[in-house]
C-alpha cells in the first residue's frame, strides 16, 4: 500500500530580498518598469490612508484597506493583458487601479453607490466580488467562453486565503483543470480571514500545494517582492495563454490594517509579528531600496511624488463626492435587462410616491 | 464665517454609540485636512478621526468620557479662511418630517438632527418649532432626548447639561472657579472608560446594598508547606502556583454549603436568586483600574487549572484584550488584598453578588502552642463583606469558619474533589 505524504518543506520564489538586493536575475522588463510600479505603489499606500480617513469622517461607508499588499496586487495585474478577463475581490483596489480603474471611481464603491458596479467598457473587469471565493467560478466560466469562441484572453482570480475554505474554491480549481481552461488563480495570503489565523484556516503548510491535488501547477511567492509576483504571474499567464490549463499562485503578503473599518485587529494579532512585516518585510520599501541602489529614486523624488499624489487625491475626493447620489427608482433599472411589468408599476408608484411629499 | 459642522457618523457596521476618549486639538486651533481631530471608542475599536477639513476650531462638543449617540455635532470648524471643498450636506430627513417642516414653517437647515446619521426626526422639528415660538434657537444637541435650548447666554447651555459643555468644562465649573482656589493648582482629570465605569458601578453597590464586613484570621502554616511541596510541580507544567487556587477552592466549598452567598437579589420581585453554578471573580489590579476577570466554573477545576486561569486572566486584563465574555456573570468575587501587602479590608460588593472575600497577606506570626510555648505560625487575614438585605452576620460567620478551616487542613479539601 503506497501512502501519499505531502514530501517537502514549503518554497518561495524570491528575487527581491528584503534589504533591496536582487536573490537572482531579475525578469526581463523590470528594469524598465520597476520606477513606475514604486510611484503607483506610493500612490495607492496613500489612497489607502486617505479612504481610512474618508470613513473616519463619515464621507465613506465601510472600507477594506490593502496596504501591505500592494506589490503582489500590482506584480500581478502587471502581467495581465487589458483584455484579459479579471475577477476582483473587494481588497483588489490597488490592482484594478493600476489596470485603470479611475480612483473617484475606486472609492465609490464605499459609498454604496449603484455607479461602482460599472466597469469601464474598455476593460474587461469585474466589479470587486463580496461574496468570498465567488469570482473564482466566475473566472472559470470566463476562461472556458475563451476557449469555447478560440479567444487567446486568459482569466484571472483574485482572492484571498479565507476563501480557500469554500467550495467554489475547489469546484473551480477542478472544473478548470478538468477542463484544462486558460485562468490564473491568484491567492494573496494575506494571513488573517478577517479574524481567523490562516494556521486555523487550512492544515496544510501552503496554498499553492492544493494545486497538486488538482493535478494543475502551483506556485508559491513571496507576494511583498513585486519582481517576483510579476515573474510568477507572467508565467501563469503564458502558460494559460498558451493551453498549458490553469496555474494557482500563491501570494504570501500581509495584510497591514484591519479586515475593513469596523474592525480592530490589535485583538487578534501579535504586536511583534506584525511589526516584522510593518517595518522590514514592507513591499514599498523593498523596492524603494533596490531603486536608490540603481541611482533611480532619491528623497527629493518622494517627496515631490507624494505631493503630487496628495493633490490627486484631493481631486479624486472632490470628484467622488460631487458624484449626483442616485434616483431610489433607478433600484428597478438593472434586476432585467427589460423591465416587466410589474416591476415597471412599482417603480411609477415610488416615483408617484415621492412626487407627493 | 463658514461653520462646518461635524457629526459623529456610523463608523462600524450600525454603530450607534460611541465615547469621547480624548480631544486632539483646541478651540482656536487652525486644523488641516486629514489632521487628527480626537479619539473615540466604540463597541469595535479605538479609532482616530482626521479632519475632513481646513479651518480653525470653533467649538468642541463634550468631554472625555462622554458617551454621544451618531449623528451628534462635535466639532465646529471654521472653514472660511481657506477654500475647501467640502459643504454642509443637505439636512436628511424622511419625507413626512419634510411636510411636518413645511406645515410649522420650520427650515430644516435650522434643525439638528438627532436620528440616526443625523437624520432630523418628526420631534426635532417639533421641538424647533415649539424654540422658535418661546424665541430660541435650537443649536444644541438633542442625541439623548431632550434639546438643549442654547439662547444667547452660553452659560445656560452650561447649566442645561452634557452636550455643550467646553472642552474641560464640566457642569457648573465656572461657578466655582476662583472661589476656592486656582485652577493651576488643580489638574482635572476627566472621568473616563474604565474608570467611569467603577466609579458608577461602587455608588450603586455601596447605596444599594447595605454593607457588613466581618473579618478572622486563618492559620495556613500547613498550606504553606503544601504549596512550597507542590510549587515545583506546578512549575514543570509552566504555570505559577499561587495561594488564590486554595483560596477559590475552600470559597467553593463553603459556597456549596452556604449557598446563600452565591446568590443575587431581585429587589424588584422580591425574591432572591441562588446560583447553581460557580463563577468566581477575581479582582485583578490592572494600569487603567479595577477588573474582575471570571473563572467560570470553578468547583469543576483542579487546583492547576484554577491556577492557570488566573494567570491567563490577570494577563489579559491587564493588558486589556480580555474578552467580554471574560469578565461578566460572576456569581462571587474574591480580591487578594495580599498581594499588595495588606491584611484586613472592608471590599465593596460586586453587583450583584452579595459578598466578596478579601485575602489578606501572610503574615508570620508568634502564637502559642498546644503547651503555651509560642510558635512561629503563618497567619492570613480574611474579611467578608456581605449584603445585609440577603444574609445575616450569623451565617455568614458560619461560612467563613467553613473557608478557614479548609485552608488551615488543606488535606480537607482533598475529601471534597
Amino acid at each position: 500500500m503506497e501512502i501519499y505524504r505531502w514530501p517537502g518543506e514549503p518554497t518561495l520564489h524570491q528575487i527581491l530580498r528584503e534589504d533591496g538586493t536582487l536573490a537572482r536575475e531579475e525578469p526581463p522588463g523590470v528594469q524598465d518598469q520597476a520606477q513606475a510600479w514604486y510611484r503607483f505603489m506610493v500612490f495607492c499606500r496613500r489612497f489607502d490612508q486617505k479612504a481610512l480617513n474618508l470613513q473616519r469622517q463619515g464621507r465613506l461607508g465601510t472600507y477594506a484597506p490593502f496596504s501591505g499588499q500592494e506589490a503582489a496586487q500590482i506584480g500581478s495585474f502587471a502581467a495581465l493583458r487589458r483584455d484579459d478577463w479579471v475577477f476582483p475581490s473587494y481588497r483588489e483596489l490597488a490592482g484594478m487601479m493600476y489596470h485603470g480603474l479611475d480612483p473617484a471611481h475606486a472609492l465609490l464603491f464605499s459609498r454604496g453607490h449603484p455607479a461602482a458596479g460599472y466597469m469601464p467598457k474598455e476593460l474587461a473587469m469585474f466589479p470587486g466580488q463580496i461574496i468570498i471565493g465567488a469570482q473564482l467560478l466566475h473566472a472559470t466560466g470566463a476562461a472556458w467562453a475563451c476557449k469555447l469562441r478560440g479567444e487567446d484572453r486568459v482569466a484571472a482570480a483574485f482572492f484571498g486565503d479565507g476563501a480557500t475554505s469554500q467550495g467554489d474554491f475547489h469546484e473551480a480549481l477542478n472544473f478548470a483543470s478538468v477542463f484544462q481552461l486558460p485562468v490564473v488563480f491568484f491567492c494573496q495570503n494575506n494571513q488573517y480571514a478577517i479574524s481567523v489565523p490562516v494556521t486555523r484556516q487550512m492544515a496544510t503548510p501552503t496554498v499553492a500545494q492544493k494545486a497538486i491535488a488538482y493535478q494543475i501547477e502551483g506556485i508559491r511567492v513571496d507576494g511583498n517582492d513585486i519582481f517576483a509576483v510579476y515573474d510568477a504571474m507572467r508565467y501563469a499567464v503564458e502558460h494559460a495563454r498558451s493551453g498549458g490549463g490553469p496555474v494557482l499562485i500563491e501570494a504570501v503578503t500581509y495584510r497591514l490594517g484591519p479586515h475593513t473599518t469596523s474592525d480592530d485587529p490589535t485583538r487578534y494579532r501579535d504586536p511583534e509579528v506584525h511589526d516584522a512585516w510593518a517595518r522590514a518585510k514592507d513591499p514599498l520599501l523593498r523596492l524603494r531600496r533596490w531603486l536608490e541602489r540603481q541611482g533611480l529614486w532619491d528623497e527629493d523624488q518622494e517627496r515631490a511624488w507624494t505631493a503630487e499624489v496628495d493633490t490627486r487625491l484631493a481631486e479624486a475626493t472632490e470628484r467622488m463626492e460631487q458624484t449626483p447620489m442616485p434616483d431610489p427608482a433607478s433600484v428597478f433599472d438593472h434586476v432585467y435587462a427589460q423591465m416587466p411589468p410589474a416591476l415597471r408599476r412599482q417603480k411609477q408608484e415610488l416615483t408617484d410616491l415621492r412626487g407627493r411629499v | 464665517m463658514t461653520t462646518y459642522r461635524w457629526a459623529l457618523p456610523d463608523l462600524g457596521e450600525g454603530m450607534h454609540e460611541a465615547e469621547i476618549v480624548r480631544w486632539l486639538v483646541q478651540e482656536g486651533d487652525v486644523v488641516a485636512p486629514d489632521q487628527p481631530l480626537l479619539e473615540v471608542q466604540t463597541d469595535k475599536a479605538l479609532t482616530e478621526i482626521p479632519s475632513p477639513v481646513a479651518g480653525r476650531v470653533l467649538h468642541l462638543y463634550g468631554v472625555p468620557g462622554q458617551v454621544v449617540p451618531v449623528g451628534t455635532v462635535l466639532i465646529e470648524i471654521d472653514t472660511a479662511m481657506t477654500n475647501s471643498p467640502s459643504a454642509i450636506p443637505r439636512p436628511l430627513a424622511a419625507p413626512a418630517v419634510r411636510r411636518r417642516a413645511r406645515e410649522l414653517g420650520v427650515d430644516l437647515a435650522d434643525v439638528r438632527g438627532t436620528g440616526r446619521g443625523g437624520r432630523i426626526t418628526m420631534r426635532d422639528v417639533e421641538e424647533a418649532a415649539r424654540q422658535a415660538a418661546t424665541g430660541q434657537t435650537a443649536i444644541g444637541q438633542a442625541a439623548t432626548g431632550q434639546t438643549v435650548g442654547m439662547s444667547v447666554a452660553p452659560s445656560a447651555a452650561v447649566e442645561a447639561g452634557m452636550g455643550t459643555v467646553r472642552q474641560g468644562q464640566p457642569p457648573g465649573a465656572k461657578a466655582v472657579a476662583g472661589s476656592m482656589s486656582s485652577e493651576a493648582d488643580v489638574e482635572r482629570v476627566p472621568l473616563a472608560g474604565l474608570r467611569r465605569v467603577i466609579a458608577g458601578r461602587m455608588v450603586a453597590s455601596k447605596f444599594t446594598a447595605p454593607h457588613v464586613t466581618g473579618m478572622d484570621e486563618a492559620d495556613v502554616t500547613e498550606l504553606v508547606a503544601l504549596r512550597e511541596k507542590l510549587d515545583p510541580w506546578a512549575r514543570e507544567q509552566g504555570i505559577k502556583l499561587t495561594y488564590l487556587p486554595f483560596v477559590i477552592r475552600a470559597v467553593v466549598s463553603g459556597l456549596r454549603r452556604f449557598p446563600y452567598l452565591n446568590a443575587s437579589m431581585d429587589a424588584e420581585h422580591g425574591e432572591i436568586l441562588l446560583k447553581k453554578r460557580y463563577h468566581i471573580g477575581i479582582a485583578v489590579d490592572t494600569p487603567d483600574g479595577l477588573m474582575v476577570p471570571v473563572i467560570r466554573d470553578a468547583d469543576q477545576k483542579s487546583l492547576l487549572d484554577l491556577a492557570q486561569e488566573v494567570q491567563r486572566l490577570s494577563e489579559a486584563a491587564r493588558s486589556r484584550t480580555i474578552a467580554l465574555e471574560d469578565v461578566q456573570g460572576s456569581t462571587f468575587t474574591i480580591s487578594n488584598v495580599g498581594s499588595f501587602g495588606g491584611t484586613f479590608a472592608t471590599p465593596i460588593i460586586n453587583p450583584p453578588e452579595v459578598a466578596i472575600l478579601a485575602m489578606g497577606r501572610i503574615a508570620r506570626r508568634p502564637m502559642f502552642g498546644p503547651n503555651d510555648e509560642v510558635v512561629p505560625r503563618w497567619l492570613m487575614a480574611l474579611s467578608l463583606t456581605f449584603d445585609h438585605r440577603v444574609l445575616d452576620g450569623g451565617y455568614t460567620a458560619r461560612f467563613m469558619r467553613h473557608v478557614v478551616e479548609r485552608l488551615e487542613h488543606p488535606e480537607r479539601l482533598m475529601l471534597e474533589l
